[in-house]
């Protein structure tokens, strides 16, 4: 793995990093941020979750550095900025994966063909189609950041935690940037300290595309240890097949796909709910907190049943919606006064 | 009689379609109290698999706006609130699931009992999760089909997908639809105890492609006829309720009876407005709660709304020749909702639209599920066409309120009148 490969951007969580290494290129993830966007992207995007106007703008700018991008379906605003910068002429290489989300014979063989293309458009990117000693090289690195991730996820359910959420969606969000050697360094790195008697909490809804919101929360008493959205703990990292066949790691990379629990945009409400219960009894949450972006409604369709569920496992869930660009950390602080109240009622 | 009261005289096509329908309608959800299965489907699923199976169908996005259209969308949506659930989003399909909850007196038509099937393709972020809760009634099952996204999405489409459908939207995309047909026909077949006929299919497909040849010969009339011979408000149900029995001998009949009803109103010099200053295009969904304003720029502004996309997609959209009927259905149906809403897909279709019928300005309501609206604009604006963009959902009455007032500043400021006579 050297680090003057050619990098490409990433818009959501369905690429397959190892497939995109083993052709010779660093896979970039790019999230946006939680402020106000650039109001012409946002005008070529339309009524869409801010971050991926965010995303737009940097992609549309002269000094991006990409080699090219790679934009999932993974959400509607993905797909429209994928829509806007084909029709505006990129300045640079752009390719939609698309991912059927239910698993069918059908589902794979279009799975497969999307894959497949997905290889092509590396190849072009790079000049170098992957090898067997690539995909192998390739699975091992992105195994071992995985079991990094492993670690720093047991880091953050201990008692008291051994990282702060903060800290641990930071690590992330440069672990999506990196090579997964580099990735693995970061992420063994985040270690420190969280208060004992902070508020532990889950975070749902909405992504995070930096950590402000997290930092918000934990100087106000609370500490996340853990998240379901896909940016955190669903981030798609780590993850790879262990073989030098093509059509092998394919086959096991669509398993791998069609067994996770996707991000909202993605899944039936009952699904989600169900992995918010899961991950947050897992973390050892006291409460749960979802901070959903105006205009990015998949997680507000999912409230009533993440209520339901957390109900009956005697978890609190507070939610602040529609928050808009440059309004989340009021927000934030809005939520961490409520969860403490929460658990202390 | 003037012309203008040749003009004002309702389309007996569209009274005949509206009542056709409320008759149907009728008998659908009678037949479905005595426990006779029917189906919810979206716009965008393959109808014509459930008309070969005899089981009849109810569109999600009709009767969304028939509950708008009978005042009844607030209550509807405050159901839709109770259940725990966004009542700012997604408004147009969601309405039937709350539309549901009304007793029968405070529902349009005195309601619809739960279907026994509620079946969509998975469009955007939320109809799956909209569909999930059909599904968790106890009387109905649901199923999604998925949804690709528009690769390739090439311009000039209308020439091509007649017959180069494979060129249009990629082969692989229409084998995947075309495969989770077989899903779906299995598990309406298990469930039903019928056996689709293919042969039957073929034949719906061949009426469905009548109906759209009717449709396009109608459009192309109305783009040249000056001044316009009929209300738009005319134009849509006497397309759209035809649309919704696509694959019936009766919906070839009511699309030829539009086009001879238009020709000779055409040849009798029927005019909606004999002063018209300003055509112009509604582009998005129909404000069905409030059709009256599509009549409301006449006098004053001698404005009159000349297309819709209902007839133009009905004439483009849908014909689609070829020798497999599940593979050709699948090829109408991957992309429909790509030709309206992605671009160059849609701006260089509504372009094309804009110069066929003489507009000389554009209101455009933007709902939030719709993509690729900026460049639509912007697709008009470069050949001189004034854009009124409004943000909103056609089925929110919240949200509709001053449209009236933004409309008319707009003609008054963006629109200039053409001289009389021109």
């Amino acid at each position: 793995m050297t680090a003057d490969r050619p990098v490409i951007a990433v818009v959501g969580n369905d690429v397959p990093r190892q497939l995109v290494l083993a052709a010779g290129a660093r896979p970039h993830r790019l999230t946006g941020s939680w402020g106000e966007p650039d109001a012409e992207a946002q005008e070529l995007l339309g009524a869409t979750d801010a971050t991926a106007a965010h995303i737009l703008d940097e992609l549309r700018r002269d000094d991006h550095g990409f080699a090219g991008v790679v934009v999932c379906s993974d959400a509607h605003a993905h797909v429209r900025l994928f829509y806007a910068l084909r029709a505006t002429g990129a300045s640079l290489p752009v390719h939609l994966l698309d991912l059927p989300r239910e698993d069918s014979r059908a589902a794979r063989r279009f799975g497969r063909f999307q894959l497949d293309r997905l290889i092509d458009f590396c190849t072009e990117v790079t000049g170098r189609r992957p090898e067997r000693d690539a995909l192998r090289e390739a699975a091992a690195a992105e195994r071992r950041l995985g079991e990094a991730i492993d670690a720093l996820r047991a880091r953050r359910r201990a008692v008291p935690p051994q990282c702060t959420g903060a800290e641990a969606l930071t690590a992330y969000l440069a672990a999506l940037r990196l090579d997964p050697v580099d990735a693995s360094a970061v992420i063994d790195a985040a270690r420190s300290t969280a208060d004992g008697k902070a508020v532990r909490v889950h975070m749902t809804g909405s992504n995070h595309p930096d950590a402000a919101i997290y930092r918000e929360l934990e100087a106000r008493g609370c500490v996340v240890t853990g998240e379901d959205h896909d940016t955190g703990d669903g981030a798609w990292l780590g993850v790879a097949v262990d073989s030098g066949d093509l059509a092998t790691v394919i086959d096991g990379l669509l398993d791998a796909h069609f067994a996770r629990t996707g991000a909202s945009p993605t899944e039936y409400a009952a699904a989600r709910a169900a992995l918010t219960v899961a991950t947050s009894e897992r973390d050892r949450a006291d409460a749960v907190a979802a901070l959903i972006r105006d205009l990015d409604e998949a997680p507000l369709w999912d409230v009533a049943d993440q209520s339901e569920g957390l109900a009956g496992r005697g978890i609190r869930l507070v939610v602040r919606s529609r928050v808009r660009g440059g309004e989340a950390i009021d927000a934030a602080a809005e939520l961490a006064d409520e969860l403490r109240e929460a658990v202390a009622a | 009689m003037t012309s203008q009261a040749v003009a004002r005289e309702r389309l007996a096509s569209a009274t005949r379609a509206t009542r056709h329908q409320k008759a149907w309608f009728l008998d659908v959800a009678e037949r479905a109290r005595a426990g006779e299965p029917y189906v919810l489907a979206n716009a965008d699923a393959p109808h014509e698999i459930l008309r070969a199976l005899g089981l009849p169908y109810v569109v999600n996005q009709w009767w969304s706006s028939i509950v708008a259209a009978k005042g009844a969308a607030d209550a509807s949506l405050a159901a839709i609130a109770a259940m725990g659930l966004p009542d700012h989003s997604r408004q147009y399909d969601v309405l039937p699931l709350g539309a549901l909850e009304l007793p029968p007196d405070r529902a349009p038509w005195g309601g619809l009992p739960a279907p026994r099937f509620a079946i969509a393709e998975r469009s955007g972020d939320v109809t799956h999760k909209i569909f999930e809760r059909w599904g968790r009634r106890a009387e109905t099952e649901s199923f999604l089909l998925s949804r690709t996204a528009a690769v390739p999405a090439p311009e000039g489409w209308w020439e091509l997908v007649p017959d180069r459908w494979d060129e249009v939207f990629g082969a692989e995309r229409i084998d995947f639809l075309r495969d989770e047909f077989d899903l779906l026909i299995g598990w309406l077949e298990e469930r039903t105890g019928r056996e689709l006929d293919i042969a039957e299919l073929a034949r719906i497909m061949a009426l469905a492609n009548e109906q759209a040849e009717w449709n396009r010969r109608t459009r192309d009339m109305l783009a040249a006829a000056r001044p316009l011979p009929v209300e738009v408000t005319d134009i849509i149900p006497a397309v759209m309720v035809p649309q919704w029995h696509r694959g019936t001998q009766w919906a070839v009949d009511a699309a030829r009876r539009l086009h001879d009803e238009v020709a000779a109103r055409i040849e009798a010099g029927a005019a909606v407005w004999p002063d018209e200053r300003r055509r112009l295009m509604w582009i998005g969904r129909g404000v069905w709660g409030d059709l009256e304003l599509y009549r409301s720029f006449q006098e004053e502004f001698g404005a009159v709304f000349v297309w819709s996309m209902y007839l133009a997609i009905a004439a483009d959209g849908y014909i689609r020749y070829g020798e497999d009927p599940l593979r050709t259905l699948a090829a109408r149906f991957v992309g429909i909702t790509d030709l309206l809403y992605a671009p160059p897909m849609s701006s260089s279709w509504y372009a094309k639209e804009a110069d066929g019928h003489g507009v000389d300005g554009v209101v455009h309501l933007v709902a939030d599920d719709t993509p690729g609206s900026a460049l639509i604009t912007a697709a008009l604006e470069e050949r001189g066409i004034p854009v009124l963009e409004i943000r909103g959902s056609n089925a929110d009455p919240r949200v509709t309120g001053d449209l009236r007032e933004r409309i008319a500043r707009f003609l008054r400021d963006r629109v200039p009148a053409r001289p009389a006579g021109r």
